[in-house]
């Protein structure tokens, strides 16, 4: 199946200080699958993903977004088209109302009041926060405030999502609700790419996995045949998923990457 | 993280030494030069300042403290040379203002005094860490709950820049416009000063229960993580001061008579 380009990352050069280069060259695109990027602290990830937002400009080479190059665009600009959760959801919280926190963003970047409304209403409804609208965000816990930010990033339907670690104390119904959350984007067609150390729950939901390492890109493939390399893990310090690792040590030959497949093989198996 | 501390550990000399000793340099530099009722004295410890700091590889930090201090010496120098009360004696003219010698005398004291004063707490600030000076104060008796609040500052305002620089990202990326006329900076305020409240706020409570789960309160006598920072020539160094200040005290009584 021909995937149509989002975003092209062209010989991507970063440096924060001068000859201490972070990010040394990186060239692939991202297209409408769901993407997860991997690696140690430290790999660089969330340099990447801020340079895709223009909140940090290239040292050298370009990044285009539907082939237009974003050095051209402010951030504000750029607001419009590529949207980004945070980690902490504390960083950006600021209105007393969940549903004007919500709104903030969408008529930041020009939407009407009803249709922001609407918005805002709708990406409430899918992470699970319909009748929060007049909370206090802060009278919430921090796993349905960060479902407040994811919330109010959808809002601004914008055509790729990043998140940072959308996981982080976020309890089995929370990432449950996150997982739903990404599929349901991107049933929309929006490209989700996402920053995340838990493994089990990239076997889970993408369907593409980017391993960094050391400024580079060290693996770049299906979670399946990411998730098949034991070795080069290793080397990038990162651990394959439990399923995987379990079915590894009972002696299949074939990758999985969460219960459901190995019970659905083990069930067609077994007959 | 970004530091706040001008200092660097550079394994000279006077990293080595006792935070006491450098202090003790500051009393005296500053008080020999009133006892002994001479300039010359402030001059010495210029130099004496300069030297140290060249050898603990530091005196390049001293250039933007010494730039600033001596642009408003300089208007000192100007204002007093041309217009004190009491100027007389024109020494020199620039077109048709001319400066007077008493105005630059006064001056010139007040410059001596100035570097004096900078160059011997660059002595301090430059070669010791905040928290060394900081606890060995704590072992000499100072109470070791304004001993962790000044430390504290040194951590907390750089994770405090760190967080303002997270939110002014977030809230850019959701279409927040930072830069521009005054009238978009006030409204980007609110956006921006909130969360770095709530944040702060959150902060100090977890830290005021981490601190008491590691018994902050507790009445027992302390122990310390890190070694007493000194090395064997502390004691020598300063007795050495010591004796020069009481010369100084004695030179200046004798010198009376
Ligand atoms: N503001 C900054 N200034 C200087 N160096 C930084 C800054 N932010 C991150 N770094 C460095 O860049 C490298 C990559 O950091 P980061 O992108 O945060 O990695 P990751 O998100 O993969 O853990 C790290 O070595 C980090 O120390
Ligand atoms: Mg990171």
């Amino acid at each position: 199946m021909e995937q149509k380009n989002i975003l092209e990352i062209k010989d991507l050069h970063f440096s924060y200080n001068k000859g201490d280069e972070i990010l040394k060259g990186l060239n692939f695109s991202l297209d409408d699958r769901t993407t997860a990027i991997i690696g140690q602290n430290g790999a660089g990830k969330t340099t990447f993903v801020k340079l895709l937002k223009g909140l940090l400009r290239p040292t050298c080479g370009s990044i285009l977004f539907e082939g237009k190059d974003i050095s051209t665009m402010t951030v504000a600009q750029l607001a419009r088209h590529i949207g980004m959760v945070f980690q902490n959801p504390n960083d950006q919280i600021f209105k007393n109302r969940v549903l004007d926190e919500v709104m903030y963003g969408p008529l930041k970047i020009g939407m009407s009041e009803t249709v922001a409304k609407e918005k805002s209403m709708a990406a409430l409804e899918l992470v699970g926060l319909s009748g929060f609208e007049d909370k206090n965000p802060y009278d919430l816990g921090l796993s349905s405030r960060k479902l407040v930010a994811i919330a109010s990033i959808i809002a601004m339907d914008t055509k790729v999502i990043i998140f940072d670690e959308p996981t982080i104390a976020q309890d089995f119904y929370g990432k449950e609700r996150i997982k739903s959350v990404i599929r349901k984007l991107r049933s929309e067609g929006v490209t989700v790419i996402t920053i995340i150390h838990d493994m089990d729950f990239v076997a889970d939901v993408f369907e593409r996995v980017i391993v960094f390492a050391k400024g580079g890109v060290l693996l770049d493939g299906s979670a399946k045949d990411v998730f098949a390399d034991e070795a080069i893990l290793k080397e990038a310090y990162l651990e394959q998923p439990n399923v995987t690792k379990l079915c590894q040590n009972l002696g299949y030959e074939e990758v999985f990457l969460n219960t459901d497949e190995f019970v659905t093989y083990w069930r067609k198996k077994t007959g | 993280m970004k530091s706040i501390s001008l200092y660097e550990e550079k394994g000279s000399l006077l990293n080595k030494l006792a935070p006491e000793s450098k202090i003790l340099y500051i009393i005296i530099a500053l008080l020999l030069p009133v006892i002994m009722g001479s300039r010359w004295v402030s001059i010495g410890f210029i130099a004496v300042s300069f030297f140290l700091l060249l050898i603990s590889k530091v005196l390049r930090k001293t250039v933007p403290i010494l730039s600033i201090s001596g642009f408003v010496l300089l208007t000192v120098v100007i204002i007093q040379g041309i217009f004190r009360a009491g100027n007389v004696t024109p020494v020199f003219a620039v077109g048709p203002v001319s400066f007077y010698k008493e105005g630059l005398m006064f001056a010139f004291e007040i410059v001596v005094n100035v570097l004096n004063i900078l160059l011997s707490f660059c002595v301090l600030i430059l070669t010791a860490k905040p928290s060394d000076i900081v606890e060995n104060f704590v072992r000499k008796g100072f109470s070791p709950r304004f001993g962790y609040v000044f430390i504290s500052v040194f951590q907390i305002v750089p994770q405090m820049t760190e967080t303002m620089s997270t939110i002014t990202d977030a809230q850019r990326s959701r279409g927040m416009e930072t830069e521009g006329n005054l009238l978009v900076r006030i409204k980007a305020f609110g956006p921006l000063i909130s969360p770095v409240v709530m944040s702060s706020l959150i902060n100090t409570r977890e830290r005021a229960l981490a601190l008491e789960v590691r018994g902050f309160n507790a009445r027992n006598k302390k122990t310390f993580l890190n070694d007493e920072k000194k090395c064997g020539a502390d004691k020598y160094i300063q007795l050495g001061m010591l004796a020069m200040l009481i010369a100084g005290i004695v030179w200046r009584v004798a010198g009376w008579r």
